[in-house]
């Protein structure tokens, strides 16, 4: 049996299954799904402008926690450090972008949530065990979770930021979005922790720091499985 | 759509009188009433009325509305799932009417479709049923032409399957 075979047949059965005409009813029912008057809406600007928006945020929270918690990191990389870890993060932070702008749009392109989760951990990973070589494992724990509160600290206000922009769209797949959303939060935590850790041991940045990007990446899927799942206000006043 | 972006109500409804059909066969093809279907047509309306800022003029607009409408599709499924978890069936269901009419010669696009995963099913869809492109179908689904293809492919291997069980490779083989 050949492609054009199974073509024929599928085509036979779907005329045969086929539903007769809508009825009036039902294209009544789809037009009273519009408002009796709506106005003109402005169409989304390009996906630069909104991916350049997100890697803005992404800086600027950066910075910002930077700031705040003290620059004490950046004068102890040497010049080599600089020239890799920043590009691979700010890298990690465009393609996150670029996935949280595709779930803004419907058809917006194919999914890169995941990717960008992989890239924006294993990247960061493979660099920091390519420039750091000081394997102590001396006060893994205390100097880490301090390391991990700060980066996350820093993730929530970019995932707000970020989540404000993304109302600019309309989501469909929330879980996707959480998940890219999350993904570019975290590396500006990740970013914020390299301008602002100076401790240089290997074990200590290559598991605390990244762990920021894969904490906050799967708390945003999480926290898209919770916006899909639980009902609405709408559904709660309708449903009561 | 563009018309319909600039606030042209009699626009939208000649958006909605021209795709409407082919959006409820897209939810027939997908095993579900034709009351499900109409439902699920109004909802998806309503959504692409939200969404309708995010059309982009000049891109293709079937993608943009079938993306659309497979998630109002997955989240009505959803939503009634949970629902079914959470109802308990106190009533006898009463029988549905048998069909009185003949069978059609053939096999039934509900019980081909009905061997196929839900992904592939709904490429299938897209593919033969609502005539769309590769390109399109990849669009509407946030995948890739190729990730489409293999879809395409897989469903054809277990589509010719069925059909060779149901003994329709011999009658193909008949009318060459």
């Amino acid at each position: 049996m050949t492609p054009q075979d199974i073509d024929r047949i599928l085509a036979q059965a779907a005329d045969r299954s086929a539903a007769p005409n809508l009825d009036s009813a039902a294209f009544a029912r789809a037009k009273a799904s519009l408002p009796p008057t709506f106005g003109p809406v402005r169409p989304m600007r390009s996906a630069w402008f909104y991916v350049s928006l997100f890697v803005a945020v992404f800086a600027a929270v950066a910075l910002c926690g930077a700031w705040a918690f003290g620059v004490r990191g950046l004068p102890v990389l040497s010049f080599v450090r600089r020239a890799v870890v920043f590009p691979v993060v700010l890298a990690g932070a465009w393609i996150a972008a670029v996935a949280s702008f595709r779930e803004m749009r419907p058809a917006g392109g194919t999914r890169g949530g995941p990717i960008a989760l992989a890239i924006g951990t294993l990247a960061p990973l493979a660099a920091f065990a390519l420039l750091f070589q000081n394997y102590s494992f001396q006060n893994f724990v205390p100097e880490g979770v301090r390391c991990l509160l700060a980066g996350l600290a820093c993730a929530i206000p970019a995932a707000l930021l970020i989540f404000l922009l993304l109302r600019r769209g309309f989501i469909l797949d929330y879980r996707a979005a959480g998940l890219a959303a999350g993904t570019l939060a975290g590396l500006a935590g990740l970013g914020m922790l390299e301008l602002h850790c100076p401790i240089l041991k290997a074990p200590h940045i290559m598991f605390w720091h990244v762990a920021v990007v894969l904490v906050s990446g799967l708390v945003g899927r999480l926290a898209g499985w919770m916006a899909e799942n639980l009902p609405s206000r709408d559904q709660r006043e309708r449903s009561s | 759509m563009a018309a319909y972006q600039q606030g042209d109500r009699a626009a939208a409804e000649a958006l909605i009188e021209r795709v409407s059909p082919q959006l409820h066969r897209f939810f027939m093809a997908q095993v579900v009433s034709r009351r499900y279907a109409d439902d699920l047509l109004q909802e998806t309306w309503l959504r692409i009325h939200e969404a309708r800022h995010t059309y982009r003029p000049g891109e293709p607009v079937l993608p943009w509305i079938y993306a659309i409408a497979r998630h109002t599709r997955v989240d009505s499924f959803r939503k009634v799932r949970r629902t079914e978890i959470r109802e308990q069936q106190v009533d006898v269901l009463p029988e549905l009417a048998r069909r009185t009419s003949s069978p059609p010669p053939g096999p039934d696009l509900e019980a081909l479709l009905a061997a196929l995963p839900e992904g592939q099913r709904e490429v299938i869809v897209m593919l033969k049923v609502s005539g769309m492109t590769l390109e399109q179908v990849a669009r509407a689904t946030s995948s890739s032409v190729g990730s489409v293809k293999q879809k395409a492919h897989r469903a054809y291997q277990k589509l010719r399957q069925v059909l060779l069980e149901m003994g329709f490779g011999t009658a193909a083989a008949r009318m060459d």
